[in-house]
């Protein structure tokens, strides 16, 4: 069974539980710039309740996917659903419900931070005032400065805080901490994953910084070639996924063939491979007749998006 | 030489329709001074003036384009000053030399001091565009010419016969070239942005390309701040009104103090003192006439007053991105719900283009001492709602371009123009009760009709949240 199965059969969601109902349902979801077609008949299901990583490269699509997914751009062909209803009239409370984060966000620069605070809360029947309040101080962002003002970084928390106050069920963030200096970074994780610790809390968010993934302990879904090529959790990557490096000194003129061979390198006397659930006997014979030494090792989580991504 | 030329080409990139009416002004005038060779000698001073005339707005725009280009990281561009300086080689070899020299081929007198005057309009242009307040110079040379206009007259006769003229003139453009173009080349912090939609009226009339760089000297930086702190004021003010009650119209109120921060009625008044300022000091400076032409007045009233729109039009474009942030916040029903609300805030600029119209009238009205006022008021009135109806309804729909934005707001503001000569006209023929009431069923349905067509098409519209093409 492998983890690039995508069928609902091969692969029973370890998390959450079965009965966790679906807060983002996507199927055949297609989108094109001019010509280029960015996504393919992309199908993804998010359960309520999880921290979901969506990693991609430059240009895969990621910020694309996140505003359709929002009703933030158009969308060629498909079905998105959000809280179980289709986002074909992307409106109503239940946009009250989503916190959003964009990647580039400027804000109105001509308003003031608490000025731009109070205007967004006024139209929320639920904003967490003190919440808002209490990291605007641990943010040191001064509510009286013109948000004009705040550097690109400043400017990021400060949607962070807009997009967190109202205590959304679902919260999208596209590369959220791109801007953020480490402290605010981790400042940032911390509170999503306190955040999280309400039920039926979803966070999805695009990012570079895998280290931030493994600090949340989420869900990796990875988006290559218009489609999401899995959604799984980061342990269970972890568990499954192993570097294989044979090494011989002649070089190698293929990569050898091993059972659940996902990727293959040669660099010099080295061959690299990523291999899910592999045998270190099978390994070790193979090695053995090709007069080569093995070593496996736990991929990081940067190692797999690089071989995967 | 690539670099060169990519630099000249910039003013074309983001200002097409000034390249194209100066372009036409200055072939008209190169023609001319040809065409003087075969006819009229004196057609040479016309083609001479033309092309002037072409430059200096052609040089506005360059000053406009540079403000916007020069900023600290375009130094790190290798020989960035090298070829900027071969760029105004070619400027000015196109705007001085050429004609200059088409001039003296044509036999005409004095064409040294046309190229000395030629250099010195160019630099005039470009500190103007670059907001240097140098450019205000030739204004002063305007009113110069109009409250003296004998002495202007006895001035320029001995100019023309010194040897030392042109010199001067060659000097006093490189003076203010210097002027203007220093600062450009200082690397200094970029001021904070503005609303896309503000309406100081500061900086309505500045291009695109110097978005988040406004021209502002310390004057117009502590206009800006109160125009802010009313906009600040107006939106607490809305906040706690929606507080109080949270109705639709209080709703409406908040939206408009988002998005229209400088159209609250403290920020509205202090415009048009701004504006009345301004205008009257230019009235009577050059303009006061006794019997001066009063349809002239009306219609600039309305020109004036329908500035506000493409500036609008720019602005929603750039507001784009944020509007999502809106859109989230309002969470409509739906998304035409979301377009009708974004309609319905804007049209608030409607009345507010209808009052500033009827302040501007008025004021000219006193200036030049207008013996019919309830008909220059009354077509300003009826003039003024159509055309603002139908200029929110082209920038809500229109092209967004700025060559195809450049165009439909010369014909909106042309046609506004030419609507209310004709109203006037037209309440002189028939009586200021019947023409008025045929020049609003005319002009109002003709409003109401482009605005109901244009508002539907706006909300059948999809929301788009993408930043505007580059």
């Amino acid at each position: 069974m492998s983890l690039f199965d995508l069928s609902p059969a091969a692969h029973p969601p370890a998390h959450p539980p079965a009965s966790s109902p679906t807060v983002v349902a996507v199927k055949g979801l297609e989108k094109s710039f001019a010509k280029r077609e960015v996504l393919r008949g992309l199908d993804w299901n998010v359960p309520a309740g999880r921290v979901i990583g969506l990693l991609g490269r430059n240009g895969a699509g990621k910020t694309t996917l996140l505003r359709c997914l929002l009703g933030l751009s158009p969308i060629d062909g498909g079905e998105i659903a959000l809280f179980g209803e289709p986002m074909t009239e992307p409106g109503g409370e239940r946009m009250h419900r989503i916190g959003f984060v964009p990647q580039t966000f400027d804000l109105f620069p001509w308003m003031k931070v608490r000025a731009y605070l109070d205007f967004t809360a006024a139209f929320y029947a639920r904003w967490n005032r003190s919440l808002a309040d209490r990291l605007l101080g641990e943010w040191q962002l001064d509510p009286k400065q013109k948000i004009g003002q705040l550097s690109q970084g400043q400017r990021q928390k400060l949607a962070i805080v807009r997009a967190i106050a109202p205590e959304p069920d679902l919260l999208v963030l596209d590369e959220p901490v791109a801007s953020l200096d480490p402290q605010a970074r981790r400042a940032f994780m911390a509170e999503l994953l306190e955040l999280m610790r309400g039920p039926d809390k979803t966070v999805i968010f695009s990012t570079h910084i895998t280290a931030d993934l493994e600090r949340a302990e989420a869900d990796i879904a990875l988006l290559r070639d218009g489609r999401i090529q899995f959604t799984r959790p980061l342990a269970e990557l972890r568990a499954r996924l192993r570097r294989v490096v044979f090494t011989r000194e002649s070089g190698w003129p293929q990569a050898p063939v091993v059972a659940g061979l996902l990727k293959a390198g040669i660099k010099g006397p080295r061959a690299e491979l990523l291999v899910e659930d592999p045998m270190p006997e099978s390994l070790e014979a193979l090695a053995t007749r090709e007069g080569a030494t093995v070593q496996i090792e736990t991929p990081t989580l940067e190692d797999l998006f690089v071989e995967l991504a | 030489m690539r670099a060169v030329w990519q630099l000249s080409l910039q003013l074309w990139r983001q200002m097409a329709v000034l390249v194209v009416l100066a372009g036409a002004l200055w072939l008209c005038g190169l023609g001319l001074l040809v065409w003087s060779t075969h006819t009229d000698a004196s057609l040479t001073g016309t083609g001479l003036g033309l092309v002037a005339f072409g430059g200096w707005f052609w040089h506005i725009g360059q000053g406009q384009m540079l403000r916007g280009l020069c900023r600290p990281e375009i130094h790190l561009l290798p020989r960035f000053r090298a070829r900027l300086a071969g760029a105004g080689a070619l400027d000015l070899t196109l705007w001085v030399a050429l004609p200059a020299m088409v001039a003296a081929l044509c036999g005409m007198p004095h064409v040294v001091m046309g190229a000395a005057g030629l250099l010195l309009i160019t630099a005039v242009g470009l500190a103007s565009g670059t907001g240097k307040r140098v450019g205000l110079f030739i204004w002063a040379g305007f009113i110069a010419v109009g409250w003296k206009p004998h002495l202007a007259a006895r001035v320029v006769d001995i100019a023309m016969h010194s040897p030392w003229t042109p010199a001067l003139l060659a000097l006093a453009a490189v003076l203010v070239f210097r002027l203007a173009l220093r600062p450009l080349l200082r690397i200094e912090d970029i001021e904070p942005d503005t609303s896309p939609l503000e309406s100081t009226g500061l900086g309505r009339m500045q291009s695109p390309a110097m978005q988040g760089r406004p021209a502002r000297g310390a004057i117009g930086k502590r206009i800006q701040g109160w125009f802010d702190g009313m906009a600040q004021r107006a939106m607490e003010r809305a906040l706690a009104a929606y507080r109080r009650h949270p109705g639709t119209r209080q709703r409406m109120t908040l939206i408009r103090s988002l998005l229209l921060p400088h159209d609250n009625p403290e920020a509205i008044a202090l415009r048009l003192v701004l504006v009345a300022a301004i205008v009257g000091a230019y009235f009577f400076a050059i303009l006061h006439r006794p019997h001066y032409n009063a349809a002239v007045v009306g219609a600039y009233a309305v020109l004036l007053s329908l500035t506000r729109f493409p500036q609008l039009g720019r602005g929603m474009l750039r507001m784009r991105p944020n509007l999502a942030d809106l859109y989230l916040t309002l969470a409509p029903e739906s998304r035409s719900e979301y377009q009708r609300t974004l309609v319905h805030a804007l049209l608030l600029l409607v009345p507010v283009t209808v009052l500033s119209a009827l302040a501007y009238t008025a004021l000219g009205i006193v200036l030049v001492h207008a013996t019919e006022p309830g008909r220059m008021l009354l077509t300003a009135a009826i003039v003024g709602a159509s055309a603002s109806l139908v200029a929110l309804a082209v920038h809500l729909i229109g092209p967004e371009g700025s060559f195809g934005r450049g165009l439909v707001n010369i014909a909106v503001v042309l046609g506004a123009m030419a609507s209310y000569w004709g109203g006037y006209l037209l309440l002189g023929l028939l009586g200021v009760e019947l023409g008025g009431a045929l020049l609003a069923l005319v002009a109002i349905s003709f409003g109401l009709g482009v605005w109901f067509a244009a508002q539907r098409e706006y909300q059948r519209r999809t929301p788009c949240f993408d930043p505007p093409p580059a």
